[in-house]
């Protein structure tokens, strides 16, 4: 039932808490959006749980594995923040290289490969450099290389930031595509518009979940009509009380 | 360990070099540069150096022998080639020209010269003939040259007028007959590119990697630590065999140098020398931040190498006490090794300590490489 579950994970760097006894749950199957602002551990929360960083304290299980577990590698899927190509091989190459690491075959690589180049609208690009793509191209890259294998689930690491808007609302489409066959999707983003595309959404501050809940209800519950005023809404209301508010239903 | 996920590595990386005209230019155009500016500069001996005679020899006049003339004879037998003689009559203006710095050395034959030499043969008597030899010795393989050619210069005269030295040295060449520079030079500098341009890259490749988040990003797949650096490992052993090939083909084309032993067991080595040091690039990486910061451990891996490994030098012309330091760089035990095989002949029966060296290296190397991937935040 649930893809993710987190039982106060704690990751600190010195005696800086990224991640402050963080408690998060996804389910299988859901699109879930990781909001809040630059330096609120979103970044670290997916490290974390893809294997990446040593957690501090707590414990973390994806997909029902105890992490950290080099089992798991191959059913997940991890596009980085950074745009992390190859920019000395070709769109191609790069994709065939990811497709290798998963055991993937390269007729499997080339059926695959066909139909994300589509999506991410790269066809015309597949034997050029990535170094002599721009920004948001290597972006699209990027997420292509992630879903190669087909993963059970997805963590997207700002997977949206210089893609425009059309496309943007393509690869949202493509999530739900993706969901529809039981993808798990885990999305972090500091654009809290494009969130209202997520099946919940969780606010993280300060290496904290401070409220969680689906899109609409959030903003009901918090009488706003978008998610950035809603997330302030939380978070003074945190500042005031000083504490958490993990549900926001509660309001 | 999965063969699978290794081949893809290597061949990763070998089109990440084969697309990068950088790398290739350090692979192949830089020790062909090195190749030739040696090669050309140090094509053996010197040659032309400078150098006054003063022969004031009278000569004498011998009895049905006729006239003798000692000096000259010594003159003659000096090669043309290697010193450029320019007479003179004056000692004190050909020692001016000395200081002067327009030659390197003054040759002087006193009036006596050929007298003295007589009489110095006639046993039993205690009289000596000297040639006075003033000599720049501020360019010490320069004066070695001259003090080389004159000594021989006079032997071969010696031997002419049937008077020889009461002790001769009889030289039998074991290894390496008619060798010249070059011969010991290519061995040297193949292990020495093969190390320079593995490390290097390897160090280059693998900053690039952390930075851009490659590094981290593949470590969220399958693919594990070790089989990254076996990927690595077999990709830079390749090409540090082919650079090898390539060099030594030209070092035989334009140098004719010697391969007397079984050229096999060079690539071998240089194999070896190349795992070797692309497990040391990944391991230094583990120490850089930046990009940038590669150039600041340019030095550290070119200095030891260049004056430790006997590259340019043999290792018996650094100081007794530093000596022992080489045992630590890795390229001495590949070019020793290679000079060997080349120049002596020697077989697997021969250099197998030296490879054995470079496999210790390998794999403590390889070991620390691995762990240096696996240290996490
Ligand atoms: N390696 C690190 N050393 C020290 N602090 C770090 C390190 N990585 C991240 N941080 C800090 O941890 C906090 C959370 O960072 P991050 O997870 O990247 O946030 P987000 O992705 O939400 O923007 C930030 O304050 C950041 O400065
Ligand atoms: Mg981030």
């Amino acid at each position: 039932m649930l893809a993710v579950k987190t039982d106060k994970l704690t990751k600190n760097y010195g005696d800086f808490k990224a991640l402050d006894e963080l408690e998060l749950q996804v389910i299988k199957g859901e699109i879930y959006g990781l909001l809040g602002p630059n330096g609120a551990g979103k970044t670290t929360a997916i490290k974390v749980l893809v294997g990446l960083l040593k957690k501090t304290s707590g414990t973390a299980q994806v997909l029902d594995i105890e992490i950290p577990n080099k089992q798991i590698a191959s059913d997940i899927g991890f596009m980085p923040q950074e745009t992390a190509m190859y920019i000395g091989l070709t769109v191609h190459q790069n994709m065939e290289f990811f497709g290798k690491l998963f055991g993937m075959t390269k007729e499997q690589i080339a059926i695959k490969e066909a139909e994300l180049l589509k999506f991410v609208d790269l066809e015309d690009w597949k034997d050029e450099l990535v170094q002599n793509l721009s920004g948001g191209m290597k972006h699209r890259v990027s997420l292509a290389c992630t879903l190669i294998h087909e993963p059970d689930i997805l963590f997207l690491d700002e997977p949206t930031v210089g893609v425009d808007p059309k496309l943007r609302a393509n690869f949202w489409k493509y999530f739900n595509k993706l969901k529809e066959n039981g993808t798990t999707v885990i999305i972090t983003t500091h654009y809290m518009d494009e969130a209202r595309n997520c099946d919940r959404v969780g606010f993280m501050r300060q290496g904290k979940l401070i409220a969680e809940g689906i899109p609409n209800e959030i903003m009901k519950d918090t009488g706003t009509d978008n998610l950035e005023d809603a997330f302030l809404h939380y978070a003074t209301i945190g500042e005031a009380s000083d504490g958490p508010t993990p549900d926001g239903g509660g309001e | 360990m999965d063969l699978g996920r290794i081949l893809a590595v290597s061949k990763r990386v070998f089109i990440d070099l084969k697309n990068d005209k950088r790398s290739l230019a350090l692979i192949i155009i830089a020790p062909l540069f090195s190749m030739a500016v040696f090669g050309l500069a140090f094509s053996g001996e010197v040659e032309n150096i400078g150098v006054i005679i003063v022969n004031h020899d009278t000569g004498m006049d011998i009895p049905i022998v006729g006239d003798v003339d000692f000096a000259d004879q010594v003159i003659d037998n000096i090669d043309h080639d290697t010193l450029d003689i320019q007479e003179s009559d004056d000692l004190v203006t050909a020692i001016e020209s000395l200081e002067a710095g327009d030659a390197w050395a003054v040759i002087y034959f006193s009036e006596n010269y050929t007298a003295n030499t007589m009489a110095s043969i006639i046993p039993f008597t205690n009289a000596s003939s000297e040639i006075e030899l003033y000599i720049d010795m501020s360019n010490v393989n320069l004066a070695e040259a001259i003090i080389i050619e004159v000594n021989s210069a006079l032997m071969a005269t010696m031997e002419e007028n049937g008077g020889s030295l009461p002790v001769t040295v009889e030289r039998t060449e074991v290894y390496g007959q008619n060798a010249e520079f070059m011969d010991f030079f290519v061995p040297g500098i193949v292990s020495f590119a093969v190390y320079l341009f593995t490390t290097l890259l390897t160090l280059m490749a693998f900053i690039g990697e952390r930075v851009s988040g490659t590094l981290s990003r593949v470590l969220a797949t399958p693919l594990r630590e070790s089989e990254i650096v076996s990927g690595y490992a077999l990709t830079f052993s390749i090409v540090g065999t082919l650079q090898s090939i390539f060099m030594i083909v030209v070092g035989i084309l334009a140098f004719d140098v010697m391969i007397e032993g079984n050229i096999l067991l060079v690539f071998m080595v240089v194999a070896l020398l190349a795992i070797v040091c692309q497990a040391l690039g990944i391991l230094l990486s583990s120490f850089a931040q930046r990009e940038a910061q590669a150039a600041q451990f340019l030095p550290l891996i070119v200095m030891p190498a260049f004056l430790l490994s006997g590259v340019f030098w043999p290792l018996e012309a650094i100081p007794a006490w530093l000596r022992p330091a080489s045992f630590l760089v890795p390229p001495s035990y590949s070019i020793t090794a290679a000079r060997s095989v080349m120049i002596r002949g020697w077989g697997l029966d021969m250099i197998w300590m030296d490879m054995v060296a470079l496999v210790i290296f390998a794999m403590v190397l390889l070991t620390l490489a691995v762990i240096s991937l696996k240290k996490k935040g």
